[in-house]
């Protein structure tokens, strides 16, 4: 049995399932042990492409340059392995937070829907598919988006829905072009034939049109204005969800793109993801800055923090890309838990704005201890996950002798703790609350609980950085492996004649 | 052919373009619409002519063969733009009936992401 398709399989029978079935508890259990059984799966094929194994399914048992085919190497086991786990934690959290039949009907297939996007991003080895995998997944946010939405809500979302339609008008052109130039749309085939093209200035121009398209998808900053605005409007864990895994798609396909599909000597690009990914970092925080509700600062948080991981792949090193792939596994996992640090302040105070609420740290204290692990994680302080991705960067960026972009990154993480410590001071610490918080509510400890198991697992990867590192520098490694990569796809069983 | 065919690509974007950036959510649609248009056409552009080009089949064929590939690459862009246009016609409706306007720069005139709880 070939397991690469599992990832995708899993999310789509159960979106059909979870489609079929009347809303109720019986739906719930059906979602979470589908999330559950997707991590497992995950687990296995991390462990399996870990030990050195390029899961390849030609899917059809066409070759592959001519069928389609779904890659599995490290990097894409990672990435499905954080989407499962986030998924898992925002379908529990949602569970916690809202009873059974206020719950919206299609919320849990269009999540299914969203996952399937994803992982089809992950997983697939050409890149009109990657389109398919981008359109699946951004349908399935709009409509999330919109779903439980009020007339402010809507407001909020043409701005993400119009901006992402001229990027996927955008990301068709790149591949028809891609296609005319290297008639070919298998990533492994174009590693090949573009490998002798590098200073062609087709092959520039199309590296620029791509870096557009992911760069719309990632955040990166003059692209990045209809993000800060519409995650907030999303309910907290969909909010999770999206902060968790969305953008880091963009992320994921700069990464694959860049390293293993385009010529590796496009230094104009590699340049200019660098410079963009400085603006980003120094730009977004500022946005975080002059924000003053919780929902908010951490929207513009994920754009800072995703001008670190473009900076480090802009960097173009194997360890530069191992730590944007180590910021990534890190990123995920705090970012998700801080926006559902900040759905339990906000169920406690009534209001996630920072001038309404107050006094948790008298109340829920636990609370308070594990936004102070997230918040100091986030901007990099030393035992914690976010620092050692973050240290592996600067040191590349030393090497380099690009101490202007190492400035701003020290200065971004300076002015991230600021911000953390905004929402400390005007949520835990100190605050004006005029409304009694909610301490009766039943709903805020079960939430509690999923917040403090993905934090734990976030300090454990502080904890163990070395372990995870390893697994960082190996799927770098098999990243920039063009050749590798491309052995592996045209070496999978398949009818036809192989190249 | 090919001339034509790009400067008609160049011609759409250019329209699409023009009607995304205009205020009235009607023209906005069209825009978007021609913009998917505009970027189906590009990729079947990228078919080029058949000249010189063996098609994928078994076998000496009869007359020359146009790449089937592109085709169905916008087969598939056809069928979601369909999809996400559809999905905007009912968020520019649901905006319409929520605001009581179909004028984008009135509709985000007084907008402050702060002013919300």
């Amino acid at each position: 049995m070939n397991w690469a398709a599992t990832p995708l399989l899993i999310p789509l029978l159960t979106a059909l399932l979870l489609l079929l079935g009347r809303p109720g508890v019986g739906r719930r259990y059906v979602a979470a042990c589908s999330a559950l059984l997707q991590l497992g799966v995950a687990l296995y094929l991390l462990s399996r492409t870990y030990a050195g194994e390029t899961l390849v399914l030609p899917v059809g048992r066409w070759a592959a340059p001519f069928g389609i085919v779904l890659v599995m190497d490290t990097l894409s086991a990672v990435m499905v392995c954080l989407a499962s786990l986030i998924a898992l934690a925002s379908l529990l959290y949602g569970f916690a937070e809202s009873p059974v039949h206020l719950e919206h009907p299609l919320r849990l297939p269009l999540m299914q829907f969203l996952l399937l996007g994803i992982n089809l991003s992950f997983c697939t080895g050409d890149l009109f598919n990657l389109f398919v995998g981008f359109e699946i997944m951004l349908i399935a946010s709009y409509a999330l988006l919109t779903l439980e939405a009020d007339d402010w809500d809507i407001k909020q979302a043409y701005p993400y829905v119009a901006i992402n339609l001229v990027g996927s008008a955008l990301f068709l052109c790149a591949a028809g072009l891609a296609y005319g130039l290297f008639g070919t749309l298998n990533f492994a085939d174009i590693a090949l034939r573009s490998a002798t093209m590098g200073a062609d200035p087709r092959v520039q121009t199309l590296a620029m049109l791509l870096l557009v398209v992911f760069g719309i998808k990632a955040g990166l900053f003059p692209l990045y204005y209809w993000l800060p605005n519409s995650y907030p409007t999303l309910p907290y864990p969909l909010a999770a969800l999206y902060a968790g895994m969305l953008t880091k798609v963009g992320v994921y396909v700069l990464a694959r793109v860049f390293g293993t599909v385009l010529p590796h000597d496009l230094h104009f690009a590699h340049q200019g993801l660098a410079v963009l990914a400085g603006f980003t970092m120094v730009i977004a925080v500022l946005g975080a800055l002059s924000r003053q509700f919780i929902r908010g600062i951490l929207s513009f948080h994920i754009l800072s923090q995703i001008g670190f991981m473009v900076l480090a792949i802009g960097f173009f090193t194997p360890l530069a890309f191992a730590a944007a792939i180590f910021y990534i596994i890190h990123h995920i996992i705090v970012k998700a838990s801080l926006f559902l640090i900040g759905g339990v302040a906000a169920e406690l105070n009534g209001s996630d704005n920072l001038a309404r609420g107050g006094h948790l740290w008298r109340h829920a204290p636990w609370l308070g201890v594990l936004f102070l692990a997230q918040a100091l994680s986030l901007a990099g302080l030393p035992p914690l996950s976010g620092f050692w991705g973050k240290y592996v960067i600067l040191v590349v960026g030393f090497e380099q002798g690009r101490y202007l972009l190492v400035l701003a990154a020290l200065v971004a993480s300076l002015l991230t703790l600021m911000s953390m410590l905004k929402i400390w001071n005007a949520t835990f610490w100190g605050g004006n609350a005029h409304t009694p918080l909610r301490l009766e509510s039943p709903r805020w400890r079960p939430m509690t609980c999923v917040i403090a198991a993905l934090t734990l697992l976030s300090l454990g990867i502080g904890l163990g950085a070395e372990g995870v590192m390893q697994i960082a520098l190996q799927a770098a490694a098999q990243v920039l492996d063009q050749q590798g990569y491309a052995a592996a796809v045209f070496s999978a069983m398949g009818k036809g004649t192989l190249p | 052919m090919q001339l034509e065919t790009a400067i008609l690509v160049g011609v759409l974007f250019a329209c699409g373009t023009y009607l995304i950036l205009q205020r009235s959510f009607v023209q906005i649609l069209f825009g978007f619409v021609i913009l998917s248009n505009a970027a189906n056409l590009l990729v079947l552009s990228m078919a080029g002519l058949p000249d010189g080009k063996t098609p994928p089949i078994v076998g000496e064929p009869a007359a020359p063969m146009v790449d089937p590939l592109p085709q169905a690459l916008i087969l598939t862009a056809i069928v979601i733009g369909f999809g996400v246009i559809a999905y905007l016609v009912l968020l520019l409706y649901r905006l319409f009936l929520d605001q009581r306007t179909t004028n984008a720069a009135e509709l985000y005139a007084e907008t402050e992401a702060d002013s919300h709880e």
